[in-house]
């Protein structure tokens, strides 16, 4: 009885919103409905048009004589949780799956064009700038699988249409992506649809940020519960003022008092409840039961009689709707972890669903499936930079990486070119996807009916869509990207069949990975396709290509990157024929192999001998140290017109590269990045070697890609962290704008 | 568009079907295809009218939220912050409005011009890429924008600068501007290369004329022999020139020939002059007619490289004065957009600005002039504020709904409506609008004031208005404000003030502490000569015993200048403190003279001040 009657009542107030936790399952379970709903007639139209179309296409199936033209699937927020059930299904099935990305646009600035005088790590920098800078907008993925059935291929084409929603409220800057003009035009001229994109495309978190996510959710709740407790073991005495609050608070104080007893006398008697309310209170306060406890729902008090209720109650709170009323400490704590942990599972199912498209990703991942692009190491580059992380700053570290995710990449560029057979079969046609696939599919490209000879060399490929299937198909979309996925898995099968593989007989036996025809050519990607060097993606290993066809683009046969030196700042007036006439003069005729120019304000200058570079910075210092005669008539003058003329070897070219500013022009982004020397002297060869290191520490120390790393971690406990804001709102956000918090709180 | 599931296709098509209900003042969209028909009519509105509104729509604001004008800026420092935005975004809406003002009587004409900034003339102009904020491109998408009809109709443009340099580029021949000053000497060569030139073209002229029946061999051959090229339907010879020296040489040289020889300039590609051209014409009528030929040529090659800048162009041709909402920002947009690249400080802006737009009205800095509307940002709330709270009969047919399609093509003409409720409140009176002339009596040129990005023009005014809301401001020199960043995150004004409070002996007077972003804060001493007491003491060797341990823990504190040399240097962080300790890092504008910091002061409002960014 003693023990009993130190047992205190605790009474919790449940913060946050009332339908969230009454009815945890209310507005999502509403939507669904909704999305069904939406959803529905273009299901039944499709499903009409497919029975319309079944009867024609199943009577041509054996035939095969006219191409059918249906939509690829095209996938979007209202229809991409039935769809990636169906892709699961495709996928799990398939043999190899092609993928193929648009995006809005290419290259930040004319200068970070890929060029022949790229070196290998320049050629990362750039992919990585421009993965970094640029949004996918759409991503296209077809799973093939051999039907040996009917000794053909089944494709499922796939249009996601993605876009860069900021679907969870995060802390930090507003997160921003870069359009290159002609991108976006030439995505126009494609009759791309923006505003499907904008309006309906599917949202995504990537790795990083879904574990950021959700790492800030359980720190959020840990402080919360943490508060909570403390609350109430201190409890926070408000003056009372007002003769009216008194009043209130004494009643609402009895009006507990009452019912609580009446809980009590409920269950001591087991008989029926006889808890009173007078008329006005029944309005506003009912009995209900919040997790097995009788619980007293607050309706319609204004946020001061909150704040009188629960100082009655000696805890601090606001918003409460609900009094629970507990039986123990422990029934306390049980209660409250059972909320917080509803609360954290509420957050982890939105977290979820803000992973969106990453979902298809880590399907490709998991099922670790031969995946075949078309020139995609900047796809791949995309890939992981929007759904796995920041981008490593060394290729080497990337490509270990991603051949973790994805240990099978074959890309039919690569496969195209280095293939001697295909070479000549090719002959010396462009290998851009659209003209591989026209002169390795003609069936399928132009929908004619085949000659007897070349229906023996081509793979079938049914497709299928939903319900609709055709043996013949042709959307003609090109530069979907969809429909560019379907190009690159018709150009795989076909090309495969040219080197031998016979997939009625491999396929049943292993997996396509593994035949040994791909092995000379899985995994390795063009670094850079305009000066032909690969990476393999298991070794980490670059090589320049290995055979023929795109030798001859090579111009600068051997680039001697020690021999560069660039410049960059000079008049305007100077053409590439002037700037070498200028250093000829004073190195000789045969000093300088090539001047090219990067854009208008820079030149790349190969010397002939390495020491030329060296000696060339030396007296361009010189000459500008001095300002006599001697170096008004000096030949080089000319060049140094203006004052601003600026010159060092290629490592600052690197260096320059990887800072993300995005200037047009060269000399803008020199400047921007900081550079206020003149001359960077390269002085031996030992000199320029510590250089290296140095510029190589240096950036790793700017390295963009740490950035967000660390104002995220900065930004952990942030006042106006809209996520925590929204689960407590007790906090007051004290900044000089409240706007501020206002436009952040409605997001 | 084909392939999408009907309900959405219905939606989209549903937002054009309901703004083509015609009403007075529809708004007339504009694109690529209606572009020239619309410019006449809309140059004929605007000739017509007294005043000009103008709304723009880019694709971003802020990308954090120091990176917006805030009360503490000086007019450099939120030039800055425009001018870092109005270069990053790219402008996808233009929104025009000439209206009418006359005895309450409110007639608008507002037009809706689409952009975007295709490269037409593929010189990569007039803009290699944009930045994009996804999360303004969807409230746009919900605002009803229609991206589309952006991106495949928008209008292009190029912006005075470009369009100059991209006739050079083009290198097509333009009709010779000859003046010579006569009494310049020849040399021996000018000489030698007149009378040789002179002797080709009369050569060339001549056996233009006589061989009017030649045989098509020999017209080729001496194609050949004489660089005889055809014109159009006319002869034509091309002399080429080493120098600007020799055109001129050259120009003077054909003058003898002025009845029959018409001379073209070609320029290089990089700027200067490749060669002349002289075409022959038959007759002295036939010269005429080539000339007008010539111009129009000139003329639609003009408008083909303008395209929308035509509109700006007549808009500051007008000179009538123009209403925006947010000039500051509008306007860095405008400059950098369809003048030239924006200069890197304000003063040089606003000169360069002036030339072209002389009489600018902030609707904003009216509003500022009602006090509660001083925080009021939103247009629309703003007019049901005027509407309850004055008696201010516009006359003018209902204000657009909401509900309308693209929302943000209404603006323009509820700005006028708002612009008209203000004028008629704030008594600017009826007679500088009526008299077509005098647009701008004194009363009103009082608030044509673009310098009010930020507090540092009120006290030039005296009207009776602006004492309501300057008294609870308070003036602040920007000596008396220290940033301090660095301190545990999470914490708020109130606890940074009490922890000052105990660290230093400065805090026993009065100062103020605001957050400016959770990692920074800014704090205001009320008496002058302070903040330097407290920026010595956070800094020198002795530091006090209290003051050590905040320090020790990472506090920082610098003087506005870091904070204005961080703005001009354009490190613009995500958090301000990140910029505050990056502009201390760099140690060549320690030396920097800050002689201009003194005479700066800024209002320091009690409230907070809200930015009207995107509507």
């Amino acid at each position: 009885m003693k023990k009993r009657r130190r047992r205190r009542y605790h009474f919790i107030f449940y913060l946050g919103s009332k339908t969230l936790c009454i009815n945890p399952r209310g507005p999502k379970a509403q939507a669904n409905a909704q999305k069904m709903n939406t959803h529905r007639p273009a299901r039944a139209l499709s499903r009409a048009i497919s029975r319309a179309l079944s009867h024609s296409s199943s009577s041509s199936s054996s035939v095969q004589q006219q191409s059918s033209t249906f939509p690829l699937k095209n996938v979007t927020k209202s229809n991409f949780e039935p769809a990636l059930a169906d892709l699961r299904r495709h996928v799990a099935a398939a043999d190899f799956v092609a993928i193929d990305l648009e995006m809005t646009g290419i290259t930040s600035a004319p200068w970070r064009d890929s060029l022949e005088f790229d070196r290998a790590d320049v050629c990362y920098l750039k992919v990585k700038d421009s993965a970094e800078k640029f949004a996918v907008l759409q991503f296209g993925v077809c799973p093939f699988r051999w039907d040996s059935s009917k000794r053909s291929f089944i494709a499922h084409p796939h249009n996601f249409y993605i876009f860069p929603r900021q679907e969870l409220p995060v802390a930090g800057p507003t997160y921003e992506f870069l359009c290159q003009t002609t991108s976006i035009d030439f995505l126009a001229k494609y009759q791309f649809d923006f505003n499907v994109c904008i309006h309906e495309g599917i949202s995504y978190l990537s790795r990083g940020q879904e574990s950021e996510a959700l790492r800030r959710l359980s720190l959020t709740f840990d402080d919360e519960l943490l508060t909570r407790c403390s609350n109430l073991k201190e409890p926070v005495h408000m003056p009372v003022v007002k003769i009216a609050d008194t009043l209130f608070a004494e009643r609402m104080k009895n009006t507990f008092t009452e019912w609580r007893d009446g809980l009590l006398n409920l269950r001591s008697s087991n008989g029926g409840f006889q808890f009173q309310q007078n008329s006005n209170d029944s309005q506003q306060l009912q009995t209900i039961f919040f997790k097995m406890r009788p619980a007293l729902s607050l309706k319609g008090f204004t946020s001061h009689q909150l704040r009188l209720i629960q100082m009655v109650n000696g805890e601090k709170s606001c918003q409460q709707q609900l009094v629970v009323r507990t039986d123990s400490e422990d029934d306390r704590d049980l209660l409250l972890k059972e909320v917080k942990d509803e609360h954290r599972r509420e957050a982890e199912v939105k977290v979820q669903a803000a992973v969106g498209f990453r979902h298809v990703i880590d399907l490709l991942s998991s099922e670790q499936k031969l995946i075949v692009g078309h020139n995609c190491f900047l796809d791949i580059a995309h890939i992981y930079n929007k759904f796995l992380g920041p981008l490593p700053s060394t290729a080497e570290e990337f490509v270990s990486a991603v051949n973790k995710y994805f240990p099978h990449i074959i890309d039919t560029k690569v496969l195209l070119n280095t293939d001697n057979v295909l070479q000549q079969r090719m002959k010396k046609s462009r290998t851009s996807l659209s003209s591989a696939f026209a002169l390795l599919c003609p069936q399928i490209a132009l929908g004619k009916k085949s000659t007897d000879s070349e229906v023996q060399l081509c793979v079938k490929v049914e497709v299928q869509v939903d319900d609709l299937r055709s043996s013949n198909w042709n959307s003609g979309a090109k530069h979907e990207a969809g429909y560019d996925a379907f190009m690159t898995g018709c150009v795989f099968a076909q090309t495969c069949s040219h080197l031998g593989i016979d997939f009625q007989a491999c396929l049943s036996s292993e997996k396509l990975p593994h035949n040994e025809k791909l092995q000379k050519q899985i995994n390795l990607l063009y670094l850079s396709w305009s000066n032909g060097d690969i990476i393999d993606l298991t070794t980490g290993k670059k090589k320049a290509m290995s055979s023929g066809y795109n030798n001859h683009k090579k111009r600068y046969a051997q680039i001697m990157f020690e021999n560069i030196a660039l410049i960059w700042g000079f008049p305007s007036k100077l053409k590439a024929r002037d700037i070498r006439e200028c250093i000829t003069k004073v190195f000789g005729p045969t000093s300088v192999t090539t001047v090219y120019h990067l854009d208008e304000t820079a030149v790349f200058i190969q010397f002939s001998k390495e020491k030329f570079v060296s000696e060339f910075l030396a007296l361009k210092e010189t000459l500008e140290r001095s300002d006599g005669p001697v170096s008004v008539l000096h030949p080089l003058t000319g060049l140094l017109e203006g004052g601003s003329t600026r010159a060092a070897n290629y490592e600052t070219y690197k260096e320059i590269c990887s800072s993300a500013s995005a200037k047009v022009l060269f000399a803008d982004q020199a400047e921007a990045v900081g550079i206020k020397w003149k001359t960077k002297l390269v002085e031996s060869k030992e000199a320029s070697e510590t250089l290296k290191r140095e510029i190589f520490d240096e950036k790793s120390d700017m390295n963009p890609a740490s950035k967000p790393e660390k104002l995220r971690s900065n930004t952990d406990n942030a006042q106006d962290d809209p996520l925590r804001g929204r689960l407590s709102h007790y906090k007051i956000i004290d900044t000089l704008i409240t706007s501020e918090g206002d436009r952040i709180r409605t997001n | 568009m084909a392939s999408l599931p009907p309900f959405i296709r219905r939606r989209f098509l549903s937002t054009t079907t309901t703004t083509n209900v015609s009403k007075k003042w529809a708004v007339k969209e504009v694109t690529k295809s209606n572009f020239s028909e619309s410019l006449e009519e809309f140059k004929d509105h605007l000739s017509s009218s007294d005043f000009v509104a103008v709304s723009l729509q880019k694709t971003g604001s802020y990308r954090a939220p120091w990176h917006r004008p805030r009360p503490f800026d000086t007019a450099d420092t939120s030039y800055c912050k425009a001018k870092y935005a109005a270069e990053r975004f790219q402008l996808l809406q233009f929104a025009a409005c000439p209206f009418t003002l006359r005895a309450s009587k409110l007639t608008p004409y507002p037009y809706n011009f689409v952009l975007f900034p295709r490269d037409e003339l593929k010189m990569g102009m007039p803009t290699y890429s944009f930045s994009v904020q996804p999360s303004h491109l969807t409230s746009m998408a919900e605002e009803g924008f229609d991206f589309n009809a952006c991106i495949y109709n928008g209008i292009s443009y190029l912006s005075r600068a470009q369009e100059s340099a991209a006739k050079a580029r083009m290198g097509n021949p333009t009709t010779s501007s000859y003046v010579m000053s006569s009494s310049s000497t020849h040399t021996v060569a000018d000489t030698v290369f007149v009378e040789r030139i002179k002797s080709r073209v009369k050569h060339w002229k001549s056996a233009c004329k006589n061989t009017k029946k030649d045989n098509a061999l020999l017209s080729s051959l001496r194609k050949i022999v004489m660089g005889s090229e055809i014109y159009g339907t006319r002869p034509c010879m091309n002399l080429d020139v080493c120098s600007e020296r020799q055109v001129q040489l050259a120009l003077e040289m054909l003058k003898e020939f002025s009845d029959e020889l018409v001379p073209l300039i070609i320029p290089a590609k990089g700027g200067g002059t490749q060669a002349v051209r002289v075409v022959l014409t038959s007759s002295t009528a036939d010269k005429d007619l080539f000339e007008r030929e010539l111009q129009n040529l000139e003329e639609e090659q003009n408008k083909r490289v303008r395209g929308f800048r035509e509109v700006i162009d007549l808009i500051s041709a007008s000179q009538k004065p123009v209403v925006s909402h947010n000039s500051l920002n509008d306007f860095t947009v405008i400059h950098s957009e369809f003048l030239s690249p924006l200069p890197t400080n304000v003063d040089e802006f606003m000169g360069s600005l002036h030339s072209v737009f002389p009489h600018i009205l902030d609707v904003n800095h009216l509003m500022k002039n009602i006090g509660p509307l001083r925080k009021m940002t939103n247009i629309p709330a703003a007019i049901s504020y005027l509407n309850n709270h004055y008696f201010a009969p516009i006359d003018m047919e209902i204000l657009p709904q909401e509900s309308e399609g693209n929302i943000h093509r209404h603006n323009v003409v509820k700005m006028c409506y708002l612009f008209a409720k203000l004028c008629s409140i704030l008594k600017i009176s009826d007679n500088a609008m009526v008299s077509n002339n005098a647009l701008l009596a004194p009363a009103i040129k009082e608030y044509s004031n673009i310098s009010n990005p930020c507090f540092d023009s009120p006290q030039e005014s005296t009207n009776e208005d602006i004492r309501v809301w300057t008294k609870n401001m308070r003036k602040v020199s920007c000596d008396q404000l220290v940033f301090l960043w660095g301190f545990r995150s999470g914490m708020t004004a109130g606890m940074i003030k009490s922890l000052l409070c105990k660290s230093h002996a400065v805090f026993s007077e009065e100062f103020d502490v605001r957050l400016v972003d959770k990692s920074c804060a800014i704090v205001v001493f009320w008496r002058r000569g302070l903040s330097e007491t407290f920026l010595d003491a956070m800094s020198s060797e002795e530091i006090c015993e209290s003051l050590m341990e905040i320090v020790s823990e990472g506090l920082r504190a610098s003087s506005y200048e870091t904070y204005k040399r961080a703005c001009r240097l354009g490190l613009w962080e995500a958090d301000l403190a990140e910029s505050l300790d990056k502009a201390l890092e760099d140690s060549d504008y320690l030396m920097e003279a800050n002689s201009a910091t003194n005479s700066k002061e800024i209002y320091w409002s009690s409230d907070s001040a809200i930015n009207f960014d995107d509507l």
